[in-house]
């Protein structure tokens, strides 16, 4: 039987070492999308995302930064979305996490024709003339995925001591189901880093590779600068629902193009990403039968696992149960994971 | 020939999509003129649908016994336009048939989920977000609904009272909960309309506007015609309300989203600008009849249900937005068809969420959760003294009651700004017995002030005010007064927290001047000796203090119930002990009290005891404990008698308990109540005592008789006194029937 499904666009940081040749392995159904961005790439004298996928070597220096990276896993979550089995699903929302807004507009149909890349790249290479702060995150459930008051009240205190510390500035950056990302800058990520009581065999907390203060007013300038590179042209009427990072809905016919250009480049850039909310909402206005998360990786799947153990949906008690029901009847698609990929593909 | 009428009228959408045959337009206004964009416009059409759809699975559900609740809006969808046209910071008090409106408004916050929490609402889920399945009801906190049942348009005073606290907030600079610049809305039906609660606050309403009052409130009547099954007489709301003084009325076709729009952004423009209240009339139809189970063939004609049927609003909007070509009839049933399908698969989900299975849970929120006090000023002496000024020197004098309550109510007001006061010619006259007396010249008229002789809309301006962060303290100048007031108190005020789980409160506390013993003046409406109208509200506190220095402590106690539980507290002032200076002998001043430091305070529940004895128990309040005092030293001095007197204080709460305790080693026990012999507090007194004595002493009441106070001095033939009181504890002490009592302690031994 057909299912229903909600479609999650993943973040920064998804395509590393393992997703090398991600594209060349899924990508050719995608082939005139992955063209058309390779040749804007050239256009600028930038690494194209079919070199970047099929180098040798993964480099943090080619791979990671913004200005390469998003392109990048814009073009795999577009590979993916382009061949999930529409016969098997009936997509009834996109949604994504962070630069994942960014790619859940374009699949979403939210773009003028050609607009994605524009803003991705712009979006993307933002902090090509020096990172603006970085990214932090922490883990806010315990072992079996429910969210530990305990964790969570070290993070609040750590947080409260650093942000009244002389040249630290700090910001809860992204809710991203169990993990709170922290954004703030250099000073503070790194006395949070000595501060803060490791977790998860030593895992925790980590700095993100590459990623800026996002999702806090440390962007402003950003988001001041992208106003005025990015035109209210760019924008159109989305074709699916698409839920922000906010929780909020943006209906095909009754978006208002200007106020999704305001929130995109406004709030989204300035304010806490709340994903945790995203999939919230998405679950229960739009209640899919399950949640497909695009490629590249499949690191979000755990957060998206907590937010529904969070909720008790699908009747998930915990990090076991949710495993467990994975085995037999799926929630969650990970495109990113090869098994799962094959399950959502024709 | 079905009686499905949802299911007829949902074909009829899908076949209209199909043969476009649509309603023709009633009023005709063009979407340029309206001022929505196209976008706007299906925004609305939306929002409609999902109510409608909303209504179906409710019905749905109700089949499958998974759902409690099957009245809708259907026919209703119109009042989408008040969700966009106002803020979601406008306070907004929603009538049962707001399903669109509350999905509009919600869209006003990013993240709300306003369709599967209805349906939790629906499906009776403790996850609901606001009542937790108590109630279905509209409500929510980051949305500003409080939620209400409406049923009897008893929402329409609050909204009102709402209103007037905004430029009082403002103006006495408190913490309000609304910004200054918000209006109200406040939504109800065509038969709603007729309730006293509604006609006293359009009369409100009208009454502070004449006199250039800011009173910020938009009244939404939606008229479909009919109450339950009573026609509403053809141009009966327009007519009744259209020369309304002070209130403008306004009119819009709800079944036409264009129209409606226009009106309904005209009306928050002139409201949110003026502060004057405006009345819209949107007529529209009903559709499925009053409620599930209400089949309307049964008592209307099948050409007025059709009639309606083919009048849907979902049909006008359809027509709109194809008239303006910005959605094909296919894309109209997509939307329609594709947001069926997310309620449903909503629904689903929503079925299987966990309900409420203890008493404990269900009752969590008769009263709210404590909360962290407000600040409070500190006053110094040399403040007190200002503001007192040549009351100041008498405070080392004892006092009557009413001079010690006057006193508390100052202190309470220069310790806490958002205290207000205010009831019939409690300003200047300083109400019918002097109790606020000088006040409003100590504070000014924005703190204390004149009302329009009318209890409803007093209880309605203190829930009001109490939502927007006042502690409002009320005068009903006299208990019988109560009476027409009391859905107010018994199905509004007190049921907020209930509805809410505690997210809503509205703290105050009700002075009422009350109960018998003026020496035959007034009759019964002035000395109302029932207070049975409040004793099984639950979560209500009732005070009754019997002297002024308990009164004061008591005030106090009351104040800060309200402050920190957001407690709705009756404080119940003895007119007939206001005065009262003396308690054995003329000019013993044995009733006077000195006045008590303003830290003391006596807490809800805080019995007192006089004496020790063991002879006999008089357990009373009021102006029985006054008169049991006299018939103690009597006793005492006539018969050698030892005894005891309990003064309650409090009629609720009561730990029956304690006061068993207190009494166990009394051989007799009287029940002293000057309200009725039926439906008094003796009658719970004398049954928790037999619940909680293990050893039975003998009992008897002294109570009032199952009549009205006459006028002249036949009242006190009625009422218990001093020598009634003496002559049945003396005929208690005499019968021959009295039980063992234990030397010892019954807990200590463990029997």
């Amino acid at each position: 039987m057909k299912k229903t499904a909600a479609v999650i666009c993943p973040g920064r940081g998804t395509y590393t070492k393992t997703e090398l040749g991600y594209l060349k392995k899924h990508g050719a159904a995608a082939k005139h999308l992955i063209d058309r961005l390779d040749q804007r790439l050239k256009k600028i004298g930038k690494p194209t995302i079919s070199d970047l996928d099929g180098a040798e070597r993964f480099s943090l220096k080619t791979h990671t930064p913004g200005e390469f990276a998003s392109t990048l896993i814009y073009g795999c979550s577009a590979a993916d979305f382009t061949v999930i089995d529409r016969d098997k699903f009936d997509i009834v929302a996109v949604t994504g996490n962070s630069m994942g807004w960014y790619s859940a507009l374009g699949l979403a149909g939210a773009l003028a024709p050609g607009a994605d890349f524009d803003l991705i790249d712009t979006m993307g290479s933002m902090m090509t003339g020096g990172i603006i702060g970085g990214q932090l995150i922490y883990p806010v459930v315990d072992d079996d995925w429910h969210f530990s008051s305990e964790n969570y009240g070290i993070l609040v205190h750590a947080l409260k001591e650093v942000g009244m510390m002389a040249g630290c500035e700090v910001y809860p950056s992204i809710n991203f189901g169990g993990y709170a990302i922290i954004g703030g800058n250099e000073k503070a990520l790194q006395t949070l880093m000595k501060s803060l009581p490791l977790k998860d065999e030593g895992r925790y907390p980590f700095i993100l590779v590459n990623h800026a203060a996002f999702h806090t007013p440390m962007m402003n300038p950003i988001s001041e600068k992208a106003f005025h590179q990015l035109g209210l042209d760019l924008f159109s009427d989305p074709k699916l629902p698409l839920v922000d990072g906010r929780g909020g809905i943006w209906q095909p016919k009754s978006t208002s193009i200007e106020d999704l250009r305001n929130y995109t480049l406004g709030h989204q850039v300035t304010e806490t990403y709340d994903f945790s909310k995203a999939i919230t909402v998405t679950m229960k206005e739009f209640a899919p039968d399950a949640l497909i998360i695009l490629g590249p990786g499949s690191s979000s799947g755990g957060a998206v696992a907590q937010v529904l153990i969070d909720s008790g949906w699908f009747g998930l008690s915990g990090k076991k149960a949710f495993v467990e029901r994975q085995k037999t009847n799926p929630v969650i698609y990970s495109m990113g994971r090869e098994e799962q990929y094959q399950d959502v593909v024709k | 020939m079905s009686i499905n009428r949802a299911e007829i009228v949902d074909k009829n959408f899908s076949k209209a999509m199909t043969n476009g045959v649509l309603p023709q337009a009633q009023r005709h206004v063009t979407l340029s003129e309206s001022g929505l964009r196209a976008d706007e416009l299906v925004d609305l059409f939306e929002s409609q649908i999902v109510s409608r759809h909303l209504d179906f699975t409710a019905r749905l559900l109700k089949a499958r016994n998974e759902s409690y609740y099957t009245i809708g809006s259907s026919g209703h969808e119109g009042n989408a336009v008040f969700g966009k046209a106002f803020r979601h910071n406008d306070m907004a008090f929603l009538h049962y048939r707001s399903g669109a409106l509350f999905i509009q408004r919600s869209k006003h916050l990013a993240g709300s989920t306003p369709a599967y929490d209805m349906l939790l609402s629906l499906c009776a889920s403790s996850e609901d977000p606001i009542s937790q399945g108590r109630h279905k009801v509209f409500g929510s906190v980051p949305l500003f609904v409080p939620p209400q049942t409406s049923t009897i348009a008893s929402h329409l005073p609050k909204a009102v009272g709402m209103a007037l606290s905004i430029r009082r907030a403002r103006d006495l600079g408190i913490k309000a909960k609304v910004p200054h610049d918000s209006v109200v809305v406040c939504n109800f039906g065509d038969a709603s309309h007729n309730h006293a609660s509604a006609q006293t606050a359009f009369n409100a309403a009208g009454w502070a506007a004449f006199q250039n009052v800011p009173v910020p409130i938009v009244f939404i009547c939606e008229d479909n015609g009919i109450g339950i099954s009573v026609p509403t007489p053809r141009g009966w709301v327009e007519n009744a309300s259209l020369a309304r003084a002070s209130v403008k009325y306004m009119q819009c076709d709800g079944k036409n989203l264009l129209d409606s729009w226009r009106v309904a952004h005209e009306a928050e423009r002139y409201t949110r600008q003026t502060r004057r209240p405006v009345f819209i009339h949107m007529t529209t139809v009903r559709l499925l009849g009053h409620a599930g189970s209400d089949i309307e063939s049964l008592y209307n004609s099948m050409s007025l249900i059709e009639a309606a049927e083919a009048d849907d609003p979902l049909l006008h909007s359809a027509r709109l937005v194809i008239e303006n070509s910005i959605l094909s009839k296919e894309e109209v049933l997509n939307l329609y068809e594709t947001t069926r399908q997310r309620i449903n698969r909503a629904a689903e989900h929503a079925i299987s969420r966990p309900r409420f299975t203890t008493s404990a849970d269900v009752m969590k929120s008769v009263v709210a959760p404590k909360t962290k006090r407000r600040e409070i000023e500190p006053t110094t002496d040399t403040e007190r003294e200002r503001v007192f000024g040549s009351d100041w020197r008498y405070f080392e004098k004892p006092q009557h009651m009413a001079k010690l309550i006057n006193w508390a109510l100052a202190d309470l007001m220069m310790t806490r700004k958002n205290v207000i006061l205010f009831g019939e010619d409690i300003a200047g006259k300083g109400g019918v017995y002097n109790v606020t007396t000088g006040l409003l010249q100590k504070f000014g008229a924005r703190r204390i002030f004149n009302t329009l002789l009318d209890e409803t809309s007093i209880l309605g301006m203190a829930i009001g005010a109490a939502h927007n962060g006042f502690i409002p303290i009320p005068e009903i100048q006299f208990l019988a007064y109560i009476h027409n007031a009391e859905d107010q108190l018994r199905g509004e005020a007190a049921t907020l927290s209930f509805f809410s789980s505690g997210q809503y409160t509205n703290p105050m506390v009700i002075r009422i001047a009350g109960l018998a013993y003026q020496k035959g003046f007034g009759g019964h409406f002035h000395n109302d000796n029932s207070l049975a109208v409040f004793r099984d509200i639950p979560g209500i506190v009732i005070a009754c203090p019997s002297n002024g220095s308990d009164a004061a402590r008591m005030l106090r106690g009351c104040v800060r119930a309200a402050d920190e539980e957001g407690r709705v507290v009756v404080f119940i002032e003895p007119i007939a002990l206001y005065m009262t200076k003396d308690l054995h002998d003329t000019g013993d001043n044995g009733w006077c009290f000195d006045y008590p430091n303003p830290k003391d305070e006596i807490a809800p529940g805080e019995f007192a005891v006089f004496g020790d004895g063991t002879d006999l128990a008089v357990i009373t309040y009021g102006n029985g404990y006054y008169l049991s005092r006299q018939a103690e030293k009597i006793l005492k001095d006539q018969h050698g008698m030892n005894i005891r007197v309990i003064d309650l204080r409090w009629l609720a709460p009561i730990d029956y308990q304690r006061i068993a305790d207190t009494v166990k080693d009394c051989r007799r026990i009287l029940v002293v109540d000057e309200c009725r012999k039926t439906g008094s507090l003796s009658e719970a007194l004398v049954t928790a005592l037999v619940e909680h004595l293990e050893i039975l002493p003998k009992i008897a009441r002294v109570t009032a008789e199952d009549c009205y106070i006459p006028l002249g001095k036949a009242y006190d033939v009625l009422l218990p006194s001093r020598d009634k009181i003496v002559e049945a504890a003396l005929a208690l002490c005499q019968s021959k029937k009295l039980p063992a009592v234990p030397a010892v302690d019954i807990k200590k031994t463990g029997k």
